[in-house]
């Protein structure tokens, strides 16, 4: 089956699921909406139920409908937070959304590994959104097609595209132990994003955790890292004040908009 | 009322002056407080002392198996014990116990001497021959209600259709307005009462219930009396109103601790007291009588006071309510009918209390949230609750719609006028045993016998929708007529048998009473009706011919995720049940009120209901009150709650019960992101007129390791169904319930 990245082009949207409260630090209360497929296959993956279409097909009116209900929530900065799967694999039904939404002023944010071509549909969904979250895979192009598959220039053309147009941008890495948990990786990330010059607000390092391990048994799929420990919590905190140190200094982060 | 000029120095006067009317000299008085909590001050050593005292004495208690001591000797009433202290007489600020000693329970078998002597046996003791020989000669609430209620009752009631009732306990959810006491003394209020009496007496012709209000004041009157001496046995005089923070609260908890002394009905609430007992402790701040420590120290003893109250149960009444609660409920905040929120720096001191004191289940803790409310104490709220899992929240921009801006909550999610309104407690019936007894002609699917009416039975292979639910409507009307008559019967004989004298003489002559009927299984009949509605359902009888189990093929939308197809099913059956209960005329002229609530109850009612259309297995808990059925509100928090917003406050004004347990990490990853979130989700939720949440923020594995060794978290305090409950007091199968209920979490 081909990997290549593709925008789907209908006015239906496959969704894996939602999760009515789902928090985001310092974004008040979000309402996620998972999308399905992805263009990645990434060895770490903890949602391979979203890879392929599933049973929930929607137009933008009926996600609509359903995202409206929980306004009452949305004081404080919260808002929609389009995941997935690859929720910019499905960018024209989210700026079908969009302009719904904006109707009852809902802002959202895209959780993004950045793996799909820049093109005037992603550009769209990427500048309306409120905030984006791109998820740094890998910092070298060796481990990055090796690990997740994907092609390593997508991401950085997505950063760039945010950091570019001001958008506010918030940067994330999953570290796994015996992959990229050595201080040399963490000054591999924070090399990667400074030669690119992105702006951002934050960048987190997240723990490989194993929780998401029963879908592989469910799918009957090869779980690639069956044998990988969750990452210690310690660790993960040290990692992530050298990362912060590495990145310390530099006026990396832009200034937060406000509407 | 010129002679109160020292007691009333420095109060802005209103008609508050000339009549009881509390509520106007509170919002005439009171100084709502803006600010955060860092005026708080921690506990006092003598408040330590105390407090360690209290805590010898709850290790104690456990000990024994829940009972510390109990008095056999004597019935308890207002003045059979004399004096008792926590530490002594010295160390105590505000004085009075029910006995004599700390948590050493009484005898009052007015509501049933079947079930004293039964209560005192379980706990190893024996009911003196001086009690048995007294009760000979008298009839108490239980025997007189079993002397009416008819066969169909007693089959209802026995088959657990109709269970929980208060017929073989006091009804307790009375709440004396106890503030009276304290704003104008005994006498003032004793006098009133004989002016009401008067001129009952003088009306043309004495019908049936001019009498009865006749003797319920001379009743009333005499109490308000021994009232005056249970305070004199203390050394204080509470003729006169009080004159500085001190006396308020001693008078107005004398009164409390009469109430509790004269009836152990199965919640004894204590209202709407904080912003009342502010204006005294602001008073005395300005003269320059107290301080911040003092002031803390007053509401830390009260609600130490408070924590120590206990009554004798049997362990079938702890099947009902588990975990030993009395519900003393208290208040707080809220907002005036003219939109000025309610909080004072009382509200603070007595949220700071699971503080200075640890978290406990008791006092009930209620905080009247209203979008309104200041932002500082919305946050402190939610602070509380994220570190203490103690506190519940209900929405006073509903309730102050009906019930105006002086009421309280008595239990859990019943409110009422302070003072003004009173309840007919009514437990609650089985809606899903309801369902199964329509698919089975009228019959009890455990036992077989009839119960209700013959009706049709089901022989299709698969169940039919409306066919279902118009048979089920008939059932739900024989039901709201059967369970309306039931409590006009109980309520008969408990204004006979077991009147709350001195409850009621703290409330208006001319009261005006709420019925409050319930219903279990909310969430189980729900989502039965949608199983039959959106999937194929196929009842499989027994030898019988009675419908024992079901299969179902195909998925179908549950209650619990914000679905209309299986909300609207739950909101027009409540609706149509209240309907039906208000065809059948209440006793007294009570005004009907229906509750979704179900206290611990939802494990004993499902224990005794078979399988459900749903997919629940016979003998399987039923979910909390207005609940979702445990694990499937799959869509995350918010769509659990919406689902709950929808249900109908208007038609279930005596309250809808939503218990809600969410993980720290889903809520946010630190404090400061898990407080805004809390506060956020409250005002989403009661925006959309929901009526209650407790909130409980804690992860399921602290409660699994609590059940293997209840010694690592001695005072773990969990909300449970519109109270708060020590964990390790719950019994095995409730524990279970609990841990097996959904708790939201990050993904």
């Amino acid at each position: 089956m081909s990997l290549a990245p593709s925008i789907i082009r209908c006015n239906m949207a496959n969704i894996h699921s939602f999760e009515s409260l789902a928090a985001l630090d310092g974004e008040g209360i979000r309402y996620a909406v998972f999308f399905t497929r992805c263009p990645l296959r990434c060895v770490y993956c903890h949602n391979p139920d979203t890879w392929h279409a599933g049973k929930i097909e929607m137009s933008a009116a009926e996600l609509f409908d359903k995202i409206k209900r929980y306004k009452p929530y949305f004081k404080n900065g919260g808002g929609v937070t389009f995941s997935g799967g690859e929720p910019l694999l499905s960018s024209r039904f989210i700026n079908e959304t969009c302009r719904l939404l904006k109707t009852e002023n809902i802002g959202y944010c895209i959780d993004t590994s950045g793996s799909v071509r820049l093109d005037d549909e992603v550009k769209t969904a990427l500048l309306n959104a409120d905030m984006v979250i791109l998820d740094i895979k890998f910092h070298n192009e060796a481990d990055y097609k090796k690990y997740t598959g994907g092609d390593f220039s997508l991401p950085a053309e997505i950063g760039k595209f945010c950091s570019d147009n001001g958008k506010r941008l918030m940067l994330r890495s999953v570290i796994i132990p015996g992959i990229n948990d050595n201080e040399s990786d963490i000054k591999g990330y924070a090399d990667y994003v400074k030669n690119l010059g992105l702006r951002f607000e934050k960048y987190e390092l997240l723990a490989f955790h194993t929780m998401g391990f029963f879908k592989y048994d469910e799918l009957g799929i090869d779980n690639p890292l069956k044998d990988t420990p969750p990452l210690d919590k310690e660790k993960l905190n040290a990692l992530q004040d050298l990362l912060n140190s590495r990145l310390n200094g530099e006026k990396y982060v832009s200034d937060r908009q406000t509407d | 009322m010129n002679d109160n000029g020292n007691a009333w120095r420095d109060f802005n006067r209103g008609v508050w002056c000339d009549d009881i009317n509390v509520s106007n000299f509170i919002k005439m008085n009171y100084t709502a407080y803006n600010g955060d909590h860092s005026f708080l001050e921690g506990p006092t050593e003598r408040t330590k002392k105390e407090a360690d005292r209290v805590k010898e004495l709850l290790i104690a208690e456990n000990k024994k198996g829940g009972v510390l001591d109990v008095d056999t000797s004597r019935v308890i009433t207002i003045l059979s014990h004399g004096p008792g202290y926590v530490v002594d007489k010295d160390t105590d600020i505000i004085v009075g116990l029910q006995t004599d000693e700390p948590l050493k329970r009484g005898v009052s078998p007015f509501a049933g001497i079947r079930n004293s002597v039964q209560a005192c046996n379980a706990y190893g003791y024996e009911m003196s021959d001086k009690i048995k020989d007294e009760f000979k000669y008298r009839t108490t609430h239980n025997t007189g209600v079993f002397r009416a209620y008819t066969e169909t009752m007693k089959k209802a009631r026995h088959a657990g259709i109709l269970t929980g009732l208060p017929d073989a306990y006091a009804r307790g959810r009375i709440i004396g307005d106890y503030r009276r006491i304290a704003l104008y003394g005994m006498d003032f209020l004793i006098e009133q009462k004989k002016l009401d009496k008067e001129r009952l007496a003088e009306k043309e012709y004495l019908d049936e219930e001019t009498i009865h209000l006749l003797e319920d004041l001379a009743k009333q009157i005499e109490f308000m009396y021994q009232l005056k001496e249970l305070a004199l046995l203390y050394g204080y005089d509470i003729s006169k109103p009080a004159v500085n923070a001190f006396e308020a609260i001693q008078w107005l908890y004398f009164g409390y601790l009469g109430a509790v002394k004269e009836q152990n009905g199965a919640a004894n609430s204590i209202g709407r007291i904080a912003e009342f007992i502010d204006i005294y402790i602001e008073r005395d701040l300005r003269e320059g009588k107290l301080s911040e420590s003092e002031a803390q120290e007053l509401i830390d003893d009260l609600v130490i006071k408070l924590r120590l109250v206990r009554h004798l149960r049997t362990p079938e009444y702890n099947d009902l309510f588990a975990g030993d609660p009395v519900w003393v409920t208290i208040a707080l905040a809220g907002v005036t009918g003219e939109g000025k929120h309610m909080v004072s720096k009382t509200s603070y001191r007595v949220l700071n209390t699971l503080y200075n004191l640890g978290s406990s289940a008791e006092p009930n803790i209620t905080v009247l949230w209203s979008e309104r409310l200041p932002e500082p104490f919305k946050r402190f709220c939610a602070k509380v609750s994220i570190d203490t899992d103690s506190i519940q929240y209900e929405n006073d921009d509903l309730m102050r719609r009906l019930y105006g801006d002086d009421y309280a909550i008595a239990c859990c999610v019943s409110a009422m006028k302070m003072g003004k309104q009173m309840q007919f407690f009514g437990a609650r019936c089985n809606l899903a045993k309801v369902l199964l007894m329509a698919l089975n002609g009228g019959k009890d699917e455990i036992a077989g016998d009839q119960i209700a009416p013959e009706g049709m039975t089901f022989d299709e292979e698969i169940l039919d929708f409306t066919q279902v639910y118009n048979e089920y409507k008939k059932y739900l009307k024989w039901m709201a007529r059967l369970y309306v008559n039931t409590m006009n019967i109980i309520h008969y004989m408990h204004d006979k048998y077991a009147y709350e004298r001195l409850m009621m003489s703290l409330h208006d002559t001319d009261v005006e009473r709420l019925m409050a009927f319930g219903v279990s299984g909310f969430s189980v009949a729900v989502d039965s009706l949608s199983a039959i509605k959106y999937a194929k359902v196929k009842p499989i009888k027994d030898e019988r011919g009675i419908i024992t189990d079901f299969e179902i093929k195909g998925d179908f939308p549950k209650y619990g995720n914000d679905d209309d197809r299986a909300d609207l099913i739950g909101k027009n059956l409540i609706e149509y049940f209240y309907r039906e209960l208000c065809k059948t005329p209440a006793y007294r002229g009570a005004k009907h009120t229906l509750s979704i609530l179900t206290i611990t109850s939802n494990v004993m009612y499902g224990r005794k209901t078979g399988s459900t259309p749903d997919g629940r297995k016979a003998g399987e808990p039923f979910a909390p009150g207005a609940n979702p059925m445990h694990g499937r509100d799959s869509q995350g928090a918010l769509a659990s709650l919406n689902s709950v917003a929808k249900l109908n406050y208007a038609c279930c004004r005596d309250g809808i019960s939503n218990t809600f347990s969410i993980t720290p990490d889903a809520l946010g990853s630190d404090e400061e992101n898990r407080i805004s979130n809390l506060v956020t989700m409250l005002d989403g939720y009661f925006v959309q007129d929901a009526h209650h949440l407790n909130v409980n923020v804690l992860n399921r594995e602290k409660l699994i390791a609590a059940m293997a060794d209840p010694t690592l978290y001695p005072s773990l305090t969990i909300r449970v169904s519109g109270y708060a409950v020590n964990f390790n007091k719950l019994t095995r199968d409730k524990q279970e319930e609990v841990v097996a209920r959904t708790f939201h979490h990050s993904m």
